[in-house]
């Protein structure tokens, strides 16, 4: 069965490349901060692109809801919340422009999210999964970040036995990635870097976990090393 | 000694203000109300839920001479449907629960405002252990407080020698709780503000990681637990 599904901060990284994946067998819609046309990964041309920054939580809610009207999306199977920023900092002290934009990029808009999108998700019986951090136990590298994250795991955990058998939720806690965020982030992990995870190991594994509906879960090296991502089911 | 309160106009804040004052700390209590009652304390208003109004918080909090305890209590909440609360008050939670306490932190850091040996207390929830449903939105603003003073607390205390504690009171006999808590909860059982606020301020002044109230608050605190690691 082809399924509808809806991923944010998909115009790179690991949110790209779990939409090209996807892509092959269900209808997927993809929403970025940047313009299409800056997309420099490889996509599919199967994707539906929606330009929405979270960084406005208000605004990209309203042009993602409006972009499902407008394709006629009447469910979604799937929504996977992937969007997130972070920013590595001296002493533990964040800047106050940056910490701002973190909780309204990781935490605000993900929770407006969830909210606009449950008339989608209950139609289908779908599942919403969100993105969480290793980090989100606390880590003085990026404190803001990582609270952003810790409060997903507790909104998704509430979330959860809120909406029981109407939406699954859950919440997926990734370790470290390639991807461009670290640069972003201001964070060179140096040779550290060769043993994250790739996108599309890493897409792999969400995948099964979605289907699973299992929460909270921890994606990382571990999980890869006991093969589930590639012995897993698929969607 | 200087003592800074955030939602120090009613409820727990107000109780703690009383207690600093009474512990001979000059306090600065920061609330979008003015003061319940009459008190000492001097009184700068701030919506916490307004960027604007919190940078103009910090310009006036910068002027000043800096704090040796600083404690992060305000707090609002929204409980019923989740997808039945509107996305405005879902986004003022976050913003006035973790958003703001956050951000005067660090900037009060940044500028240097807050005393090398001195305290601060991030007043969490109880939920950070339980889970609670039925207030996704306060729940997580909570657990961002209980991650980020965990985040910053090895590097603070190493660097400034700033210890920072992690406040998880359960529901106290305030309005906050009576407005937010299931129909039917015995209220009776519960912590005044003001026994509250004496064992958060212990628990502070010692540098504590975490404050748990109350001995029923620690075997709700012990179960939650149990019930995580399952």
């Amino acid at each position: 069965m082809r399924r509808k599904i809806l991923i944010t901060g998909g115009s790179s990284g690991i949110g790209l490349a779990l939409a090209n994946r996807l892509s092959i067998h269900h209808d997927v819609m993809v929403t970025g901060s940047r313009p299409q046309t800056d997309i420099t990964e490889p996509f599919s041309s199967d994707l539906i692109y929606v330009q929405a920054s979270q960084s406005e939580p208000e605004t990209a809610v309203k042009t993602i809801a409006e972009a499902l009207l407008k394709a006629g999306w009447v469910k979604l199977d799937n929504v996977v919340l992937n969007a997130g920023t972070g920013f590595a900092v001296k002493d533990a002290i964040d800047d106050i422009g940056r910490l701002r934009e973190t909780m309204d990029i990781n935490l605000t808009a993900t929770i407006l999210l969830s909210r606009t999108l449950y008339p989608w998700l209950a139609k289908a019986g779908g599942t919403l999964s969100i993105v969480g951090s290793v980090a989100h136990k606390g880590q003085a590298l990026f404190p803001a970040y990582a609270a952003s994250k810790g409060a997903l795991n507790a909104f998704a955990r509430a979330l959860r036995s809120e909406w029981q058998s109407r939406v699954a939720v859950q919440i997926l806690h990734l370790g470290p990635t390639r991807t461009d965020m670290h640069a972003k982030a201001g964070h060179d992990p140096g040779r550290l870097r060769s043993i994250f995870m790739r996108p599309s190991s890493m897409a792999a594994m969400m995948e099964f976990a979605m289907a699973s509906k299992r929460s909270p879960l921890t994606l990382s090296f571990r999980r890869y090393a006991s093969a589930g991502s590639r012995l897993g089911r698929n969607l | 000694m200087r003592a800074l309160v955030t939602g120090g106009s009613a409820g727990l804040g107000q109780a703690l203000c009383d207690a600093l004052l009474a512990d001979g700390f000059q306090v600065v209590n920061l609330d979008c109300d003015p003061p319940k009652v009459i008190s000492e304390a001097g009184y700068l208003y701030c919506d916490l839920s307004s960027r604007e109004d919190v940078d103009k918080a910090l310009d006036a909090l910068t002027a000043q001479a800096g704090f040796d305890l600083v404690i992060f209590n305000a707090g609002i909440s929204a409980t019923g449907k989740f997808e039945d609360i509107s996305t405005a008050s879902h986004a003022r939670i976050i913003a006035v629960n973790a958003e703001a306490p956050m951000v005067l932190c660090a900037a009060l850091m940044k500028f240097g405002k807050i005393n090398h040996g001195g305290n601060i207390g991030f007043v969490s929830s109880l939920s950070h252990f339980t889970g609670y449903p039925g207030a996704a939105s306060y729940a997580a603003s909570k657990d961002a407080l209980a991650v980020y003073a965990r985040a910053v607390r090895k590097t603070w205390q190493r660097k400034f020698n700033i210890k920072v504690t992690a406040i998880f009171p359960g529901p106290l006999k305030t309005d906050h709780a009576a407005r937010h808590s299931p129909e039917g909860a015995d209220a009776e059982k519960r912590m005044t503000p003001d026994e509250a606020a004496l064992l958060i301020l212990r628990d502070i002044k010692k540098g504590r990681a975490h404050s748990i109230l109350g001995g029923a608050a620690k075997k709700l605190l012990f179960w939650g637990k149990l019930r995580l690691n399952r």
